[in-house]
C-alpha cells in the first residue's frame, strides 16, 4: 500500500508529522483566517493601522454592523440573487446537454464520433482569455452585454464541453448489455436515453451538478467580462464595489468575501461525497 | 469676509440661473439624448441616476437614454462610441486628456454656450482645464482639492506655524525631524502619489505652463529646470523627512502614520479626509494648507483632477445637449450633487455653496481665489499614459535613492522621445 501509514513509521517521525501538520494546515489557512478577521474589525483599525490587534475604539468587533452594512447599505442582495439566477440555470443547461451529447457519443458508433468528442474537448484547452475579446464583442452584437442572460449562454456553452468528456467517458464505462437487451425489446432509443441510461447516470450527474454549481458560482473572469450593473453582476464581481473610487473598505470587502463564499463551501461539505466521486470519477479503469 | 462672499454668490447665482434658464427655454428642447456615463461607483451612479431624473421631470418632452459603463472599461470604450455617433453626450476628464479627442474632432467645441450661458463667469476656475485650441469643449461637473493636510496639533507641540514659503517648509520640516517624526507620510507602492510631489514641486519650482509643457511633451526631461525641482525634492528627501519604505504602502496603507503621530502631514487629495476622521482626528487635530511657495515669482498651480461633460461632434440632439450641460453646472445643481450626501467634493460653480466642511470649504476657496497660476489635472492625467507610468516609477526610485536621479532623468528622456 502506498503511501505508508504514518501509524507504522518510527516515534520521531509521528512526533513531527503531528507538529508539522497543524502547523502547515495554519500557514495554509492564515490568508483566510484574516479574511475572518477582518471582517468582524471596525473600518478605522486599518487607517490606524492595527491590522491584528484587537480594536482600538470603544465600540469594540464590528462584526454585526459589518455584515449588517454589507446586506444593507450595499447592493450584495442583489449580487447574491444574481448569482443564484446565473449558477442553477446553467448547472441545468450544462448538465442537461452533456448527458444527451454524452449519450450519444458513447452509445452510438458513427463516423465522426470521434472527431465530435475531440472538438468538444479541445474547447478545453483553449485559454479562456484569448476568447474574451471575442466574446464580449459577440455578447455585445447580440444586446446579450450586461445581461444575466448572455453570462447563462455563455457558461452553458464553455462548460458544457468538460461535462460531454465527463459523462461520455461514464457512458463507455456503462454495461453494453443493458443498452443492446433493452434494444432487442424493442424499446425506442429515447426511452432507453430516459429509463436506461439516465437513472445508471446518477451519480455522475450529482457530482457534475456539484462541480458546476462551484466553477460558476466562483468564476470572476467572465463576471467581470460580461457584466457591469449591479442589475447581471454575480456576487464575486460586486464584491468590488466595496473598492470605492478612492478607497477599499477593507472590512466590508471581507464580510462581502465571506457572505460570497459561503454558498460552495456548504455545497462542499453537504455534498463532499458527490464532490471527491466528480474529482475522482473516471481516474480508475 | 464668508458671509459677503456668500451674498455676493447668491446675486450671482440669481443672474446666471436667469440667463441659464433663458438659453434652454429660448431652444424649447425635446426628443430623445443619449448619454454615455461612466460614473458606475455606487455614489457617483445614484448621482447620474437621480440628474437625469431631475432633468426629465424639468423638461418633459426629453427622453434621456442613460448607458452606464465601467469606470476603468469606459476609458477604452469611449472612442468607439465617439466614433460609431451612438451618443449625444459623454463623461471624460478635463486637461490634456481631451487631446486625443479634440484633435481627432470628436467633441463639439461649445465656446457659444459658455459666453451665452454664462459659464465663463461662473465657472472661471475650470475654463482654463476645458479649453485647448483655442475652443472649450466641455464642461466639469465635480473636482477637489490636492494640498497638504497636516496635524495641527503636532503643529501646536512643536511652535510651529504652516508655513508658506520654501525656507519655512524646510526649518519647519527639520523641526519635525527634530522631534522624531517624519515630515510627510507617503505609500509610492501604486507610484500616483509621487506623482503628486512632483506635480506639486514643478510647478512651483517652475510654474503651470512650464509643467503642461513638459507632460504634453515639449520639454525635455534632461532640462535644466526639471533637474531643479528634481534638487528641490531631493532637500527633503535627504533630510529624511519621508517615512521609510514608503515603497511598500498603499496611499492608505500609509494613513496609520500620520494618525498615530509618526508622521506630521500627507500631501493628498481630499479623498483622505474622511479615513483620518474615521480613525479618530478631530478637526481640531486636522488642518490643510496650500503647497507652499517655492519661487516667489511663480503663480500658484494647483492640482484639481475634474471630470466632465461633452457633446459629441456628432450629437443628433444638440440642443437637448446643451441643456443637460447648463443643467448640470447650474449652481444649484451643483450644490446639490457634490454635498456630502452625494459625491462629496467641490462644486465647479463659484456660485454654488459648499457644505460647512473645514477642508471642503479651504479648497473651494484656495481653487476660486488662489489658483492663479492655472489648475493641473494631476500628472497621470496631463501626461499621456506609458509616459505617466514611466515617469512615476523614476519619482518612485529618485525618492528611494536621489543619488540615481541622472539615471532616472534618462530613462524619461528615452521614454519622451519614444512616446510623443
Amino acid at each position: 500500500m502506498f503511501p505508508r501509514p504514518i501509524q507504522q513509521y518510527g516515534p520521531a517521525a509521528r512526533v513531527t508529522y503531528q507538529t508539522l501538520l497543524p502547523l502547515a494546515l495554519l500557514v495554509w489557512l492564515i490568508p483566510l483566517l484574516a479574511v475572518i478577521w477582518f471582517s468582524i474589525k471596525p473600518g478605522e483599525d486599518f487607517t490606524t493601522g492595527n491590522y491584528w490587534g484587537l480594536p482600538t475604539g470603544e465600540a469594540g468587533f464590528q462584526g454585526i454592523t459589518n455584515y449588517l452594512t454589507v446586506f444593507t447599505q450595499s447592493a450584495m442582495p442583489q449580487y447574491l440573487w444574481n448569482s443564484v439566477v446565473i449558477t442553477l440555470p446553467t448547472m441545468f443547461g450544462a448538465v442537461a446537454l452533456s448527458c444527451m451529447t454524452g449519450f450519444a457519443l458513447g452509445v452510438y458508433r458513427f463516423k465522426g464520433n470521434l472527431l465530435i468528442f475531440f472538438m468538444f474537448v479541445a474547447g478545453n484547452f483553449v485559454p479562456f482569455q484569448i476568447l474574451m475579446v471575442p466574446v464580449r464583442d459577440l455578447t455585445d452584437q447580440m444586446g446579450l452585454y450586461d445581461t444575466r442572460t448572455g453570462l447563462i449562454l455563455f457558461h452553458i456553452a464553455f462548460q458544457t464541453g468538460f461535462c460531454t468528456l465527463f459523462m461520455r467517458n461514464f457512458i463507455r464505462a456503462l454495461p453494453r448489455p443493458l443498452i443492446e437487451a433493452a434494444r432487442v425489446e424493442g424499446v425506442s432509443e429515447f426511452r432507453i436515453f430516459w429509463f436506461v441510461v439516465l437513472p445508471l447516470m446518477k451519480p455522475a450527474i450529482a457530482a457534475l451538478c456539484v462541480l458546476i454549481f462551484t466553477f460558476i458560482w466562483n468564476d470572476f473572469f467572465w463576471a467581470v467580462v460580461l457584466t457591469q450593473s449591479p442589475e447581471s453582476q454575480p456576487v464575486t464581481a460586486g464584491i468590488t464595489a466595496f473598492n470605492g473610487q478612492y478607497r477599499a473598505m477593507y472590512h466590508l470587502m471581507s464580510a462581502g468575501s465571506i457572505v460570497a463564499a459561503i454558498p460552495p463551501v456548504a455545497m462542499f461539505f453537504l455534498m463532499q461525497k458527490h464532490f471527491i466521486a466528480g474529482l475522482t470519477l473516471g481516474a480508475v479503469k | 469676509m464668508r458671509s459677503i462672499f456668500k451674498t455676493g454668490a447668491l446675486a450671482l447665482a440669481a443672474t446666471t440661473m436667469l440667463s441659464g434658464a433663458a438659453f434652454a427655454d429660448a431652444h424649447g428642447v425635446s426628443g430623445p439624448l443619449r448619454i454615455f456615463s461612466d460614473m458606475s461607483n455606487p455614489a457617483p451612479r445614484a448621482v447620474m441616476e437621480d440628474m437625469v431624473a431631475r432633468f426629465e421631470e424639468a423638461n418633459p418632452e426629453v427622453e434621456v437614454e442613460l448607458v452606464i459603463t465601467d469606470r476603468e472599461a469606459w476609458k477604452t470604450q469611449i472612442r468607439n462610441v465617439l466614433q460609431s455617433g451612438g451618443a449625444d453626450i459623454v463623461n471624460w476628464y478635463a486637461g490634456n486628456r481631451m487631446a486625443p479627442y479634440v484633435e481627432a474632432g470628436l467633441f463639439m467645441d461649445i465656446s457659444d454656450l459658455w459666453e451665452e450661458g454664462g459659464l465663463t463667469e461662473s465657472l472661471a476656475s475650470t475654463q482654463g482645464s476645458m479649453t485647448m485650441d483655442d475652443g472649450i469643449w466641455g464642461v466639469p461637473y465635480t473636482y477637489y482639492q490636492w494640498g497638504v493636510y497636516y496635524r495641527e496639533d503636532i503643529f501646536e507641540e512643536l511652535g510651529l506655524e504652516a508655513p508658506t514659503t520654501w525656507e519655512e517648509e524646510l526649518s519647519n520640516c527639520q523641526a519635525i525631524i527634530d522631534s522624531g517624526r517624519a515630515c510627510y507620510t507617503i505609500g509610492t507602492k501604486f507610484l500616483w502619489t509621487a506623482g503628486g510631489w512632483f506635480d506639486y514641486l514643478n510647478m512651483r519650482t517652475n510654474g503651470y505652463d512650464f509643467h503642461m509643457a513638459l507632460t504634453a511633451g515639449e520639454v525635455e526631461w534632461t532640462d535644466e529646470r526639471v533637474r531643479a525641482t528634481f534638487e528641490n525634492w531631493a532637500q527633503l528627501i535627504e533630510m529624511g523627512a519621508f517615512i521609510d519604505d514608503h515603497q511598500t504602502y498603499s496611499w492608505q496603507e500609509a494613513l496609520p502614520f500620520m494618525v498615530n503621530g509618526e508622521a506630521a502631514a500627507y500631501l493628498m487629495g481630499n479623498f483622505a479626509v474622511a479615513p483620518l476622521r474615521e480613525a479618530g482626528l478631530t478637526d481640531d487635530q486636522l488642518g490643510f494648507y496650500q503647497f507652499p511657495q517655492i519661487n516667489p515669482d511663480i503663480e500658484p498651480g494647483e492640482d484639481a483632477p475634474t471630470d466632465t461633460f461633452h457633446i459629441a461632434a456628432n450629437a443628433e440632439n444638440v440642443e437637448a445637449a446643451e441643456a443637460f450641460l447648463l443643467f448640470v453646472t447650474s449652481a444649484e445643481n451643483q450644490t446639490l450633487i457634490n454635498n456630502g450626501e452625494n459625491l462629496g467634493q467641490l462644486p465647479v460653480n463659484a456660485n454654488s455653496t459648499v457644505d460647512e466642511d473645514e477642508f471642503l470649504l479651504a479648497g473651494f476657496d484656495m481653487l476660486s481665489n488662489n489658483a492663479t497660476g492655472g489648475i493641473a489635472q494631476f500628472f497621470d492625467r496631463d501626461a499621456p499614459a506609458e509616459m505617466a507610468q514611466v515617469a512615476m516609477q523614476g519619482f518612485q526610485q529618485f525618492m528611494v535613492d536621489p543619488s540615481t536621479l541622472d539615471q532616472v532623468l534618462m530613462i524619461l528622456e528615452q521614454a519622451r522621445s519614444r512616446i510623443y
